[in-house]
């Protein structure tokens, strides 16, 4: 007799293995765990709430349509994440190629801005409750050319390496670094302005 | 503070940080860069940074619920899979069959083409001769014998040869001009 599969129950692998044999029940089941933080990778790099959603949902129907290439060597929730990252980069180059590129972004890609700020030596976020250093760090992030943000998105919250991060974005290892840096003093300085305007 | 360090440094700094560096250059950075005061100030903001993202990105939730938002997946997926399954819309039913047709059309004569070309280097020999009348006037004609290697060409005088005889069909004042040897040099006779 076949086994019904409980699917609130059941595993990520074992819901995988059933939207594989075209239980669309299954799949429901995974979007609905792992919905909130592929909105949220999506959310993060295209800092638009309508867009994000958009891109989300497109994001699902793909890992739907991909299925059969998924091999299990990373987590569900990770090949989910990988496919939402670059559904947002190809929008982002879109829309980058729509619009000028400013002359702070064209010095920012050329790596002379950040030997000029000045290092900062106080820990910004010291003693911050975790709310608000959330706010903070979200509110410096919506600040940065999405470049910037995105290397640091999968550099310091999807845990990339460098080399990984250069592929993804279709860039060498040296422009990462260099972002990357720029990415982290920026950072640094808008946190402690931040926490200067208080 | 300003650091006065040079910018393939800065970088070289922040990849031993990230652990990117092999071990022998880590070792070096560990024991020269990452010690002055510059390398120390520069470390201290970078791990201040990297401390500060760890853990806190902000929890953001999708503002749609479960139901609704996985109506649209759904409708989508269904959409996309119609669309794969369904032909072109607009097209008659005469412009699908030839749609399909023409793939097999084209095959049918490639398999027959490459039949004849097969068969023909099979034997060595052309089944079919080749005659070829050039002109009504001249009345000159060509026959090709592709297993020797011959071609002759007839020349004939037709409106002199229709006069002495209307009815005939194959002319009795054809003459060879010229023969063409297996080797290719003309033989005139």
């Amino acid at each position: 007799m076949k086994k019904v599969l409980n699917h609130s129950s059941a595993s990520d692998e074992e819901l995988v293995a059933a939207a594989r044999r075209n239980d669309l029940a299954a799949f429901e089941e995974l979007v609905a765990r792992h919905r909130d933080k592929i909105y949220a990778r999506a959310f993060s790099m295209m800092r638009n709430e309508e867009e994000a959603v958009d891109v989300a949902q497109e994001a699902w129907v793909k890992g739907w349509q991909r299925l059969v290439q998924f091999q299990g060597e990373s987590s569900f929730g990770t090949w989910m994440t990988r496919i939402v990252i670059n559904l947002c980069l190809d929008q982002l180059r879109r829309r980058k190629r729509q619009r000028t590129e400013s002359i702070e972004e064209l010095s920012e890609e050329a790596g002379g801005v950040e030997r000029q700020m000045p290092v900062v030596a106080a820990n910004p976020t010291e003693r911050l409750e975790r709310i608000e250093l959330r706010k903070r760090i979200d509110g410096a992030l919506a600040l940065l050319s999405h470049e910037h943000r995105t290397v640091l998105i999968l550099h310091e919250f999807e845990e990339m390496e460098y080399k990984e991060i250069a592929k993804t974005m279709g860039c060498s290892i040296g422009t990462v670094m260099s972002r990357l840096f720029y990415a982290r003093r920026k950072m640094a300085v808008l946190l402690a302005g931040l926490r200067n305007e208080e | 503070m300003k650091s006065n360090m040079k910018h393939d440094d800065q970088l070289k700094l922040q990849a031993w940080l990230d652990g990117e560096l092999p071990a022998r250059e880590a070792a070096e950075v560990q024991a020269g860069l990452a010690a002055t005061a510059d390398g120390r100030a520069l470390l201290a903001e970078l791990r201040n940074t990297t401390a500060a993202l760890s853990g806190h990105e902000a929890g953001v939730t999708l503002p749609e619920s479960r139901e609704f938002f996985w109506s649209k997946i759904e409708r989508q997926i269904a959409r996309e899979a119609a669309a794969i399954d369904r032909p072109a819309p607009g097209l008659s039913w005469l412009a699908r069959l030839r749609r399909q047709l023409i793939p097999l059309t084209g095959f049918a004569t490639v398999t027959v083409v490459c039949g004849v070309v097969t068969l023909h280097s099979l034997t060595g020999t052309d089944p079919v001769a080749e005659m070829e009348l050039a002109n009504e006037d001249i009345g000159a004609c060509t026959y090709h014998d592709q297993a020797n290697k011959m071609t002759v060409v007839w020349f004939s005088d037709r409106s002199r040869a229709t006069e002495a005889a209307p009815d005939a069909e194959i002319l009795p004042a054809m003459a060879v001009e010229s023969v063409a040897a297996p080797d290719g040099t003309p033989d005139a006779k």
